[in-house]
């Protein structure tokens, strides 16, 4: 009988230890979006994200050097060359937020902007 | 048949005299510019939405440096500029009161659209609002002329 309820509280602790551990990765996990900077645009230029899920964009430059910034939100990447760059946040605020590029990268730059929704 | 290929001479010969390039004459200059200041440049009344912080300062700095810089120089007071005596009307200091008396709406605009027909561009498209406005942050604290050096463009 003690044998049998050991067992089963073992397989229990288990158990629990299992889920819990994955219920926290699921929670802490950062969402990953890839964003492809190329002439003068964001692919994909609209974002919708969640307010308190961290995020994190994957900004990569298809030619030039590019950048994204979100001035509102006090962040910013600056991407090489055919490189990438990562912004790592945790919106903390809902709204609309347009991100524009931070490296001079020709004529159209002024234009090149990418809008973040942050959503409850 | 010879009297209009005469007539067509005259003309071409008169129109490329009216051509030449000079500095306008004073009463020109006062004109233009009190015609700029109250009729042709507008949004007057339009605040600048970036304050004055060293921050603002520092992008404003660095989104001129991009486009302006080649006819104004690093400083905005022509530094190093070589053509800045041979076009006309002259590219003007920016520092200058000329300048500095329209309001910040107007120097936005300014940088939105040029003034034509003098050589100065607009840059709407080519840079954004945010960093045309922190232009106009760093044209009214401009650094002294010369202390910037000469633009990359004009030293190799």
């Amino acid at each position: 009988m003690k044998t049998k309820f050991m067992l089963v509280l073992c397989v229990g602790m288990i158990a629990t230890s299992v889920f819990s551990t994955r219920t926290v990765r699921a929670q802490d996990a950062p969402k990953r979006i890839e964003v492809t900077a190329k002439r003068f645009t964001y692919e994909p230029a609209d974002i919708t994200v969640k307010k308190g899920e961290p995020v994190i964009l994957v900004i990569k430059s298809a030619d030039v050097a590019h950048g994204l910034r979100f001035r509102d939100l006090d962040l910013n990447a600056k991407v090489d060359k055919g490189g990438s760059a990562e912004l790592k946040f945790t919106p903390d605020k809902t709204g609309d937020f347009v991100g524009h590029c931070s490296v001079f990268c020709g004529s159209g730059h002024g234009e090149m902007t990418l809008t973040l929704h942050v959503v409850n | 048949m010879r009297l209009p290929i005469t007539i067509i001479v005259a003309g071409c010969v008169v129109g490329l005299a009216g051509c030449k390039a000079a500095p306008p004459s004073k009463l020109e200059s006062k004109t233009i510019t009190f015609a700029k200041h109250h009729f042709f440049i507008g949004n007057k009344k339009e605040k600048n939405p970036l304050p004055y912080s060293h921050e603002n300062w520092e992008d404003g700095k660095e989104a001129f440096s991009h486009y302006c810089v080649a006819c104004h120089g690093m400083d905005g007071q022509n530094t190093g500029v070589p053509f800045v005596d041979h076009i006309s009307p002259p590219i003007p200091s920016l520092a200058s009161e000329d300048v500095q008396s329209y309001t910040d709406g107007q120097l936005k605009w300014v940088l939105d659209n040029g003034i034509r027909p003098s050589g100065m561009p607009g840059s709407k498209g080519t840079l954004s609002d945010d960093e045309l406005w922190s232009i106009v942050v760093f044209l009214r604290h401009l650094p002294p002329a010369g202390s910037q050096g000469i633009p990359d463009i004009y030293t190799h």
